[in-house]
């Protein structure tokens, strides 16, 4: 004869069994959806071509150096996103870890914007004449200020960085690692955007005056080979 | 105020750019219809230590700032220059920087106006790093110029400076290279060197040793300061000045078709 106290325990058990079951099943099912959401390979940047062969300007904190390195990557037919896309994968390299130039991961640019060189503005035509009253014109003009970047070849373009502020925030400080990040940069779009002559930088829109206390920021850097040799 | 200090003659100075000096950037006063040289005090050294205040620079090993290592290694600097005659400017004898006219800590800018207002022999801005050993002299990478322009720009002041910077940058490292400290000669664009009208060099000191605690070694310090001071010694008498040219005359209003 069981006693009644032992139903209820073994009722109670049998309820606690189908809870954990029940739990079980639920977490099991968040689980699954979780490993599917990171799997999951539905593309949000527009799709880009195959790979091809880059050249990147990889920087050395141990003895001062750039080296230019050829890397297979994918990059986006359009020139500004592919000045972002190449600067974002030297990033990308410095973060890796055992970088010689360690950089904290994550995107660095904000955008890239190319503009023809030389400056141009817009002046405002009046026609003096009486029957074209009213009708302003505006007319290209090109910037006569000596101080302004000028092409040294037709075709010559300015390439503004705008820097994440995230990216200048947890640059490294020091001269030289400053200067290196700058000049691996400078190198990398010299040897694959050669019409780019000219770099300025933004940092989140706005003039700053140094990446990290130190590299100059205001100026406007000639875009050019910065490969250099190992020092004695 | 700034005065012109006669040669040989020996005092030190921190300068306090809100008594009577705006941060002004290189000025223009009436010159001469040909070019002339710039005007030189000829043993006034200008030391910047960098940072200072809020900013403390590279954090260098657990507790080195790099603030504190440009203010000790400027502090020596300054005895070893004195002693030899020469008149030094600093542009901070503090952890803090002095205020500017505005009353907020000097940018800078501020730091390049107060060195072009006292036309040194000499300009040397000092930063400290945890990498590398020894020290990194880096001058201007803008590209030479054979006259200071005018109106000079602000960001290319430098230019026609450089080959003085570099023959300056040739000095520091032959002594320091004879002192038997390590040392990193480059080029590299480190604000404010590039708005600068006077033989401009950052001075980069590095710990002597793998151990980045070895940079606040005063041994080694004063070894890299015994060093700068005695290559400075000569200075005054090699520096050459570059030639400032004319103010472009201007049309005049009656002159316009």
């Amino acid at each position: 004869m069981i006693q009644r106290h032992q139903r209820i325990v073994f009722w109670c058990m049998v309820l606690c069994i189908l809870a954990m079951a029940g739990w079980l099943a639920y977490e099991r099912h968040r689980g699954r959806e979780r490993i599917e959401r990171l799997a999951d390979a539905t593309p949000i940047d527009a799709p880009t071509a195959t790979t091809e062969s880059v050249m990147l300007s990889l920087a050395n904190d141990s003895d001062g150096t750039i080296v230019a390195a050829g890397r297979q990557i994918a990059l986006p037919a359009e020139q500004t996103a592919r000045a972002r896309a190449l600067i974002d994968h030297l990033v990308a390299e410095y973060a890796l870890p055992g970088s010689p130039h360690p950089l904290t991961s994550g995107a660095a640019v904000n955008e890239v914007f190319l503009i023809p060189l030389p400056l141009m503005g817009h002046a405002v035509s009046v026609p003096q004449d009486s029957n074209n009253a009213g009708h302003e014109t505006s007319v290209p003009v090109a910037s006569t200020d000596p101080n302004d970047p000028q092409p040294s070849s037709p075709g010559g373009e300015l390439a503004v960085i705008d820097l994440r502020g995230s990216f200048v925030e947890q640059h490294p400080s020091g001269v030289e690692v400053e200067s290196l990040t700058i000049a691996s940069i400078l190198g990398t779009l010299h040897a694959n955007l050669p019409q780019i002559e000219q770099v300025r930088f933004l940092v989140d829109g706005q003039p700053r005056e140094t990446l990290a206390g130190h590299a100059d920021l205001l100026r406007t850097y000639p875009s050019r080979d910065t490969t250099t040799t190992p020092r004695p | 105020m700034l005065t012109s200090l006669a040669p040989g003659r020996a005092s030190t100075q921190a300068l306090a750019p809100q008594a009577g000096l705006p941060p002004a950037k290189p000025a223009a006063p009436a010159l001469p219809a040909v070019p002339m040289p710039v005007q030189l005090n000829r043993m006034t050294i200008f030391i910047d230590p960098g940072h200072g205040g809020i900013d403390s620079g590279s954090r260098i090993g657990e507790a080195t700032l790099e603030k504190n290592v440009t203010l000790a290694l400027a502090f020596r600097l300054r005895s070893l220059l004195a002693a030899r005659g020469f008149s030094v400017i600093l542009t901070r004898d503090a952890d803090a920087t002095p205020p500017n006219a505005a009353g907020q800590p000097i940018t800078l800018d501020d730091r390049a106006g107060l060195a072009n207002h006292a036309h040194p022999a000499a300009c040397l801005l000092l930063h400290a790093t945890g990498s590398g050993v020894g020290v990194h002299l880096y001058s201007s990478e803008l590209d030479p110029a054979d006259a200071e322009p005018q109106p000079l720009p602000w960001l290319l002041a430098q230019a026609a400076w450089v080959a003085q910077s570099r023959l300056l940058e040739r000095q520091l490292a032959s002594a320091l290279g004879k002192a038997g400290v390590a040392l990193v000669r480059s080029s590299a664009s480190v604000r404010p060197v590039d708005s600068l009208t006077c033989p401009a060099l950052v001075v980069e000191l590095a710990p002597q040793s793998e151990d980045p605690d070895s940079i606040n070694f005063a041994d080694y310090q004063q070894q890299v300061a015994q060093a700068i001071a005695g290559a400075l010694v000569f200075w005054p008498s090699q520096v050459q000045p570059p030639v400032r040219l004319p103010v472009p005359s201007l049309p005049t209003a009656g002159a316009q078709p």
